[in-house]
């Protein structure tokens, strides 16, 4: 029997989406080489030190207008409500696939909503932090150290989560990925991981 | 006599922290040493670095000083800053030389992220490595005295490379050589700390109570050491009384980085021993 298929993401949600991915990754992993030595051969992914340096903050700026439209497109669905605070308090049978012990989920659980507002928040930090090493004529030397660490920790937070959201959206949950690439789930997925907005969605 | 140069510490290795043991030259350890109270404000060092160095002329306008141009930049290695500076009811002129220190523990160094850009050599000299710069700027943001300078057009730093060129053919630094009062001494850095002992005495028995040495323990010492006449004045001279070589953002930073490529391991092992743990979820269609 084949399953019936449910829009989950508009085709400018995807764009928005591999935009913000792409470049997140790019950054990464030119971040990462220039803050560990043993890392700095990244750089020729991207031409060499000098080019990946110049291109860094560039796709930093495309990174940040993705990031802009991302948060507004999706903010709106992303306040955690009571039923969250429940999801959060079973998150570790969610983890364990025990999920006859999960409380439903709507159209996002609210693992993926606190991957939303961290992300926006260390996009933001990023943002502020590297502007002025961007641009560090007439800024004083001590407020860029800071920045440079700010800039670190929160490339740490987010390439940390980066990894947990690539692998529960692809080898740990099947069927997931999809969503992000012809925009559609399937009915039987969509009723497994996000009850309610099968449900909702269904219900017409 | 000529020197060999031998590297002591290299940028965004692990050789930047701990310095190479010398395998080759056990040769001297050079130091400048400025004798400010023998300057005569002629800026012929000024020129000497210029010619030497072909950096090049850069027009300067009157800003009211007869100091030559307002600021260091990437062709002007060397500006002689003529502090005014009234003591005692008198206009005083607390000359800087302004250029690079060549500190002993290098902020620059430390800051620098391309592997090779910084090198310091065995004889105290801290040159940058074009080559390898990547034009990040993390070295003018290191250094506590403020002296590398960006070159937005071939987006390289540069500053004062003491004329390694000529130290290792056993010449002195083109300043130094043209210097028409010796207001600059060169030698190695013993020599000069005791010839710095010397002139401070000397200055002391002429009235200047406070001369002292501008040797800063926080960057290690320098391969560039000031005699100022008023050492009380240090702010005055343009000298931080207290420049660091590890500020504490840069204590955390190195702290963090120790962990940080841990954590994001551990990201990585965890996701691969959920999946060892769990496997791919299976929806059975029902």
């Amino acid at each position: 029997m084949v399953s019936q298929l449910l829009d989950r993401f508009t085709f400018f949600e995807r764009i928005i989406h591999w935009i913000v991915g792409i470049t997140f990754v790019l950054l990464l992993l030119t971040g990462l080489a220039f803050s560990h030595p043993s890392l700095f051969w990244l750089t020729t992914l991207l031409g060499g030190g000098p080019s990946a340096r110049v291109l860094h903050p560039w796709i930093g700026a495309v990174f940040s207008i993705g990031m802009c439209f991302m948060i507004l497109i999706w903010v709106r669905d992303m306040f955690l409500d009571e039923g969250d605070r429940r999801w959060l308090g079973a998150v570790r049978h969610y983890a364990m696939r025990e999920t006859d012990k999960v409380p439903p989920a709507g159209k996002y659980n609210a693992g993926q909503k606190m991957f939303f507002w961290f992300q926006a928040i260390f996009a933001i930090a990023h943002l502020a932090s590297g502007v002025p090493l961007w641009f560090p004529a007439g800024f004083d030397a001590a407020v860029l150290q800071w920045m440079r660490v700010v800039h670190y920790v929160v490339t740490l937070g987010g390439g940390a989560l980066l990894v947990v959201h690539v692998y529960l959206g692809t080898v740990a949950y099947p069927g997931t990925a999809r969503a992000m690439i012809d925009g559609t789930v399937t009915d039987r997925w969509a009723r497994h991981h996000h009850p309610r907005w099968h449900e909702e969605q269904t219900r017409s | 006599m000529t020197d060999t140069l031998t590297v002591r510490r290299v940028s965004a290795t692990p050789d930047a922290f701990i310095p190479m043991e010398a395998l080759r030259s056990d040769g001297p350890t050079y130091s400048k040493l400025v004798d400010i109270s023998k300057c005569i404000g002629c800026k012929g060092c000024e020129v000497a670095c210029k010619e030497w160095n072909d950096l090049g002329v850069e027009p300067t306008v009157n800003f009211g000083s007869i100091q030559s141009h307002q600021d260091l930049s990437p062709k002007t290695w060397l500006l002689m800053r003529f502090n005014e500076v009234e003591i005692d009811g008198n206009l005083n002129w607390l000359i800087k030389k302004d250029a690079c220190l060549h500190c002993e523990e290098p902020g620059c160094l430390y800051a620098c992220p391309a592997p090779g850009a910084i090198v310091q050599y065995t004889n105290g000299i801290v040159d940058f490595n074009q080559e390898h710069c990547i034009g990040c700027q993390y070295c003018v943001t290191g250094c506590p005295f403020d002296i590398p300078r960006f070159d937005a057009d071939t987006r390289k730093v540069s500053k004062c490379n003491m004329c390694i060129d000529r130290v290792e053919s056993g010449l002195e630094p083109a300043c130094v050589k043209t210097c028409p009062t010796n207001a600059i001494s060169w030698g190695s850095k013993e020599d000069m700390l005791a010839l710095a002992d010397q002139k401070v005495e000397t200055l002391q028995s002429r009235g200047y109570g406070n001369a002292a040495v501008y040797n800063p323990a926080g960057v290690g010492g320098t391969h560039m050491m000031y005699v100022v006449p008023h050492g009380d004045r240090l702010d005055d001279y343009n000298l931080p009384s207290d420049p660091t070589a590890s500020p504490a953002p840069m204590t955390a930073l190195g702290f963090l980085k120790r962990i940080g490529a841990y954590l994001l391991s551990f990201s990585v092992i965890g996701a691969l021993v959920h999946f060892l743990a769990y496997g791919p979820e299976r929806l059975e269609e029902e």
